[in-house]
């Protein structure tokens, strides 16, 4: 049997942190508060956690301090509570190192389905070379897609970002990190390339582009591609 | 010349002739020299050529040496004249050169008087000290009015500005006759039409940045409303969901009720100081004045206090009524109170003074807190400012700016002083006005 993953929640708020310890345990797992950065690092050092669910506005500090130092020495996955409505906001958390992100007031299911993600993409270690997400399956060693047994053609630089979402499965990417990743560093503001490709993508993967199912849009700071069936 | 006739022939006398021919071409001009050029012939033949004292010629060879003579005089005489013509005209060339550096350099001066000015009325003393000391007059000054208004003693002038009309006052003791004055009126027109240009954009850019302030302002406060809100619904969401889990125990559920109790109410109470704020932002507080007692409001105000402190009362007896709205008097001084007590450690007391002073009615609120560090004290009665420690999620923010906006609406003012070591008081005081006749 396997010990039930540790969530260590960051958040001065005591009505929410309360609520929260009740429904992360419901959900299998087990927790740990802290109320200030101060504390939440002491924790972090002492005992890392398997994630960490962190609010952005803390009394001695940002969140976003907070991810960074982790990131100075783990890639433990970060969860980033946000009740500041502004996009900028999560993109600094999210550059900084955080994993993910959701704002305040949430839903219970967003945050699970989230927390999921982050902890299935630290356990898997190297990963394997094909993944299979609805009624798409990916290879990526033979940089192949078929849809409902169907080959679908990408190029190149279609396959590439289908990759990178793919590797990082229900995960929201920053778009930095994609275009990062698929075009170069010096690419980092370039993101109507995204906008361009993504399109191309969507017209050939999902059944109603306009409604897509598959390859989501977080509007302002990236995309995420996920398991319809899985929400 | 009659000297030398012995010893010289006429016609080489008639070279000495020549030489005054050149003289008076020099000095006098072309029509001189002709003049001297004829007369010399005249004499030389008079004096001279044989028959001698008489203006006739006997030789036929003296006639073509007069001849001679006489083109040489005119060439000789207009060539100087022509050269004399020259070098006045280069002259007076040069003159009109310095004045035209002198005006430039005028136009210039004005020019930066303009850059340098910080206003129009600055700039247009500056370009008038200038003025004067460019014209070496006693005084200069640059008015924009329609009708001249010269004073003794000054010449105006008009300066064709298209903006404002405009005249420029000179006094007549300078070095600049009025003409060399007016060249440089239209240049000093067109400089005033820069400053009254430029005053126009600064104003605008002013306006665009009081804008702009402003629109920081309301963003500023918007963030600050929805992070407030949201925060104590995502405490009732979350204890929504996690009362649904299936396995919780009975002290849990009862907790996750009060946090929905709590939140809700802290919800509701913030959600009524938006409202009050709003309304004092609109000036649509509208207070319902009557005569009301200061004693009686501090004291129901202090009734409501919850936590653990004690008021301590020293109200002056006899304190004369004020006109204002009680209910809204008391929501400031219940705050005021209310804010003593959140700043202050539990237990100590909170002290509420009341005295009458020369037309005033002050009355004090004092805590014994670690009072507030001075970088804040500006700012303590903006909304939303919180000072940092003291809880973050105990109050709304808006307390001190709805306190600040009763008061004013009923006609108070509020101030903060801060104790020299601790404790804090914040001092609010009415205007007294003509008591009713019942209580004179």
């Amino acid at each position: 049997v396997t010990k039930a993953p540790r969530i260590l929640v960051v958040d001065d708020e005591p009505h929410i942190v309360r609520g929260l310890k009740i429904i992360l345990r419901t959900a299998g797992y087990a927790v740990e508060a802290a109320e200030t950065k101060a504390e939440a690092l002491a924790l972090l050092a002492a005992r890392p956690p398997d994630a960490v669910v962190l609010d952005l506005v803390l009394p001695d500090g940002q969140g976003v301090d907070v991810c960074r130092e982790v990131r100075s020495w783990s890639g433990l996955p970060i969860v980033v509570l946000s009740a500041v409505g502004d996009e900028r906001e999560k993109v600094r958390a999210l550059d900084a190192g955080a994993d993910d992100y959701v704002t305040k007031p949430f839903g219970t299911d967003e945050l699970l389905a989230r927390l999921r993600a982050v902890l299935r993409r630290s356990g898997e270690s190297g990963g394997s070379s094909k993944l299979t997400l609805g009624e798409l399956d990916i290879d990526f060693a033979d940089r192949r897609l078929h849809r409902s047994g169907r080959e679908v053609h990408l190029t190149p630089i279609e396959f590439d970002l289908v990759r990178v979402l793919a590797q990082n499965q229900g995960r929201l990417v920053t778009h930095r990190t994609l275009l990062r990743e698929v075009w170069g560093p010096e690419y980092d503001d370039a993101t109507h390339y995204l906008r361009v490709h993504v399109a191309h993508i969507r017209a050939k993967l999902e059944s109603d582009p306009s409604r897509p199912q598959y390859l989501l849009t977080e509007p302002g700071v990236g995309y995420r591609l996920r398991d319809p069936a899985a929400r | 010349v009659a000297a030398l006739q012995s010893s010289a022939p006429a016609a080489g006398l008639g070279i000495l002739y020549l030489l005054a021919v050149l003289a008076v071409a020099v000095r006098r001009g072309q029509v001189a020299a002709l003049a001297t050029a004829v007369l010399s012939v005249l004499v030389l033949n008079y004096l001279f050529i044989t028959p001698r004292h008489r203006l006739s010629i006997a030789h036929s060879q003296d006639v073509v040496e007069l001849t001679v003579l006489l083109i040489a005089a005119v060439v000789v005489g207009r060539l100087a004249a022509t050269g004399r013509e020259k070098a006045a005209e280069a002259e007076s060339r040069a003159g009109l050169a310095t004045a035209r550096e002198r005006e430039a350099n005028l136009i210039a001066q004005a020019a930066s008087a303009v850059l340098a000015g910080e206003n129009v009325q600055m700039q247009l003393e500056n370009i008038g000290k200038r003025i004067a000391l460019a014209t070496g007059a006693g005084h200069a000054r640059v008015v924009l009015e329609p009708v001249p208004s010269p004073a003794s003693g000054e010449m105006a002038v008009r300066l064709p500005a298209r903006s404002r009309p405009a005249w420029l006052y000179v006094s007549r003791d300078g070095d600049w006759p009025q003409e060399d004055i007016e060249r440089v009126a239209e240049p000093l027109g067109k400089l005033i039409d820069v400053a009254v240009e430029r005053e126009v954009v600064s104003e605008r850019a002013a306006e665009t940045e009081a804008a702009r302030r402003t629109e920081v302002a309301r963003t500023a406060l918007l963030h600050a409303i929805s992070h407030d809100l949201r925060s104590p619904l995502t405490a009732i969401t979350t204890a929504a969901s996690a009362l649904r889990a299936p396995a919780i125990t009975e002290a849990e559920r009862s907790e996750l009720i009060d946090v929905i109790d709590a939140e809700g109410s802290r919800l509701a109470r913030l959600v009524g100081d938006l409202l009050d704020l709003s309304r004092i932002q609109a000036g649509a507080v509208s207070p319902q004045p009557d005569w009301c007692d200061l004693h009686d409001v501090v004291t129901s105000a202090a009734a409501q206090l919850e936590a653990d402190h004690r008021v301590e009362f020293s109200l002056a007896p006899g304190l004369p009524l004020i006109r204002a709205d009680a209910a809204q008097l008391e929501r400031v001084f219940a705050n005021l109170i209310e804010n003593a007590a959140k700043f202050s450690p539990a237990g100590s007391p909170i002290e509420i003074a009341a005295a009458a002073g020369t037309g005033r009615i002050t009355v004090r609120v004092t805590d014994h807190g670690r009072g507030i560090p001075k970088r804040y004290r500006s700012r303590i009665f903006e909304p939303f400012f919180r000072g940092g420690e003291g809880g973050g999620a105990a109050g709304s923010g808006l307390g001190l700016a709805i306190c600040r906006g009763f008061v004013e609406a009923n006609g108070g003012r509020i101030a903060l002083q801060s104790g020299r070591s601790s404790g804090t008081s914040f001092v609010v005081t009415f205007p007294v006005a003509e008591q009713p006749a019942a209580v004179q």
